[in-house]
């Protein structure tokens, strides 16, 4: 599917960076857009251009203003789009990775309050959540979270009145009608359901984290007595 | 001769470069030096490639001894700077020879001083970088007892007259105020806010204490969103301010996240981020509106700048020998490094 360029918008965004939106009626369409935007910015290697951040409608490229200028990113940006336009690209094939989950107890402190809310069993609330597969739809923060879609509850999830000081790595929580795992212990906000016993984040590779936007990813619980079974493993791709 | 520098009182310092440029795309902040300037003119006078390693000292005294002869240069905040309990100018080269110990003390007007070692230190890398990352938990912070290879050696350079400064090397200082005036240009969401994002300009703010590399909060009479649509998670560039509360602005400085689901009322210039770089709890800062074009050119002047600082001091190294092949000493790796 070519990139409709038709249905772009670039904003300045400070001295050093653009933002660029896709506005088409078609959310899916506009993931698509800018993350292969993204990628070819990337590839393109162009001077004094840093580097992309694709999420859901917009990336943010971020650039050298002392050896380009955001008139000469927005003419790369154009540039860009007009090829992605001609050309229909082929897409990578998306991996898919098995997330092994402890839910509940102290490894999901908030389940019962998410199954409260969504007047749901806490069961109810693992099976949803580990229904079908998601849809990395991009790296988030802290430290390449894989952002995602869904699950499939009734409800949206709201964010913790009071966020945490320090969620650990590993935690798997849900906002909104976002799913995501903590690759680093940071502060948060969102629900936390459960934890896998992986190891996401590796400082010994290019990229820290082993999965991209748009690989697949699918939760599997596993009882508290396996967590410390998985002691040092890091996620790999399973398929 | 090994070639280390000891931390003998580390204060709050670490080693960093300009910052994580393909961390972004990874999730990762850019961190690194939040005073760009003060770290690019460090690494300049001290002979240096602006990315180099280099020391960020915060807030806090710190003390290193070498155990060879070195040339450094010192920048940023207004410190005491003494080497072997002689004091020692400010944005100059200085030599340190081998057994003394240089002490940077007192830093009251800014937040943040550089210290650049000619030939650089050695640090661990991440993406191309040595920037620590406080989430990923990366980076060197120094202890006491810390333990610093250098590069290269450079004999100690005398005036041999009256003591005389060495080095004129005439870059126009940052100042270092209480009440900080930052340039912004408007934000890409800045319609959000209607007329209240005027309350920006006219009003000024106090640095809160909860201000760190991650972002600067600051209280004042704050602009107020129109509308509560939910916004989906875009990346933020650094430098974007941001109402994320009712009590206080949030400006988002090197450390940030790079996603976010708060709309960016207003983004502070390259320039300018060096400026709250130096801000400290209970400092005023006023915004003032201006344009990408008249941010690049400030950024570009600044940059010209440190390029004549670059040209006076390669001909002055020249003149003494300092960057001339055959008297770089470069130093055999320390035992146990």
């Amino acid at each position: 599917m070519p990139v409709n360029a038709a249905a772009i918008e670039v904003h300045e965004s400070g001295d050093s960076a653009l933002r660029v939106v896709a506005v088409d009626a078609d959310r899916e369409a506009n993931w698509t857009t800018v993350h292969r935007l993204a990628e070819w910015l990337e590839s393109s290697g162009a001077d004094g251009v840093y580097g992309a951040v694709p999420t859901y409608d917009s990336v943010l490229v971020e650039f050298d203003a002392r050896s380009t200028s955001a008139r000469q990113v927005k003419a790369f940006v154009q540039l860009g789009l007009r090829q992605l336009g001609h050309a229909d690209t082929q897409v990578r094939a998306p991996r898919e990775f098995d997330v092994p989950v402890v839910y509940g107890g102290e490894y999901g402190p908030d389940l019962e309050r998410v199954a409260g809310q969504q007047g749901l069993s806490t069961e109810d609330v693992v099976r949803l959540h580990c229904a079908g597969s998601y849809v990395i739809r991009c790296l988030g923060a802290p430290a390449g979270s894989p952002m995602m879609d869904g699950p499939g509850f009734p409800l949206p999830v709201p964010r913790l009145k009071d966020p945490r000081l320090s969620v650990p790595a590993g935690a798997v929580a849900v906002a909104g009608r976002q799913a995501v795992i903590a690759p680093a212990t940071a502060p948060g906000g969102w629900c936390v359901i459960g934890q896998t016993p992986l190891t996401l984040l590796n400082l010994a590779n290019e990229p820290l984290v082993p999965y991209m936007p748009g690989d697949r990813l699918s939760f599997i619980p596993v009882p508290a007595a396996d967590f410390g079974g998985y002691a040092g493993r890091y996620l790999e791709p399973a398929r | 001769m090994s070639g280390v520098l000891t931390i003998s009182q580390p204060g709050n310092s670490v080693v960093t470069d300009l910052g994580r440029f393909r961390g972004p795309r990874y999730g990762l902040p850019v961190n690194g030096a939040l005073d760009q300037f003060s770290a690019r003119a460090a690494n300049i006078l001290a002979g240096n490639e602006d990315n180099d390693p280099l020391i960020e000292i915060t807030a806090l005294d710190f003390r290193l001894r070498t155990d060879t002869d070195i040339l450094v240069a010192v920048t940023g905040a207004p410190v005491t700077l003494s080497v072997g309990g002689r004091t020692c100018p400010q944005w100059e080269p200085v030599s340190v020879r081998a057994g003394e110990t240089l002490a940077v003390r007192g830093m009251t007007g800014g937040l943040r001083a550089y210290l650049a070692v000619h030939g650089s230190v050695a640090a661990p890398v991440l993406l191309g970088s040595c920037a620590p990352d406080t989430v990923v938990g990366f980076g060197l912070k120094l202890a006491e007892g810390t333990q610093l290879e250098v590069r290269r050696s450079v004999a100690p350079i005398r005036q041999p007259y009256f003591d005389l400064p060495l080095f004129r090397l005439g870059l126009s200082r940052p100042e270092f105020g209480t009440e900080l005036v930052v340039d912004v240009t408007d934000g890409p969401d800045i319609d959000e806010f209607g007329d209240s994002a005027g309350l920006l300009f006219s009003s000024s703010f106090t640095v809160s204490g909860r201000s760190n590399h991650i972002g600067l909060r600051l209280g004042g009479e704050l602009p107020e969103r129109q509308s509560s649509a939910e916004l989906l998670s875009r990346g933020v560039p650094v430098g974007a301010v941001e109402v994320p509360s009712r009590d206080e602005l949030l400006v988002l400085h090197r450390g940030r996240g790079v996603t976010a689901g708060y709309p960016v009322l207003a983004v502070v210039t390259s320039m300018s981020l060096d400026i709250l770089a130096q801000a400290r709890p209970g400092h005023t800062v006023t915004f003032r509106r201006t344009t990408v074009a008249e941010a690049a050119g400030a950024l570009r002047t600044a940059t010209r700048q440190l390029e004549n600082l670059r040209a006076a001091v390669t001909t002055v190294f020249g003149l003494l020998g300092i960057g001339a092949q055959p008297q770089w000493h470069d130093l055999a790796p320390a035992v146990g490094s």
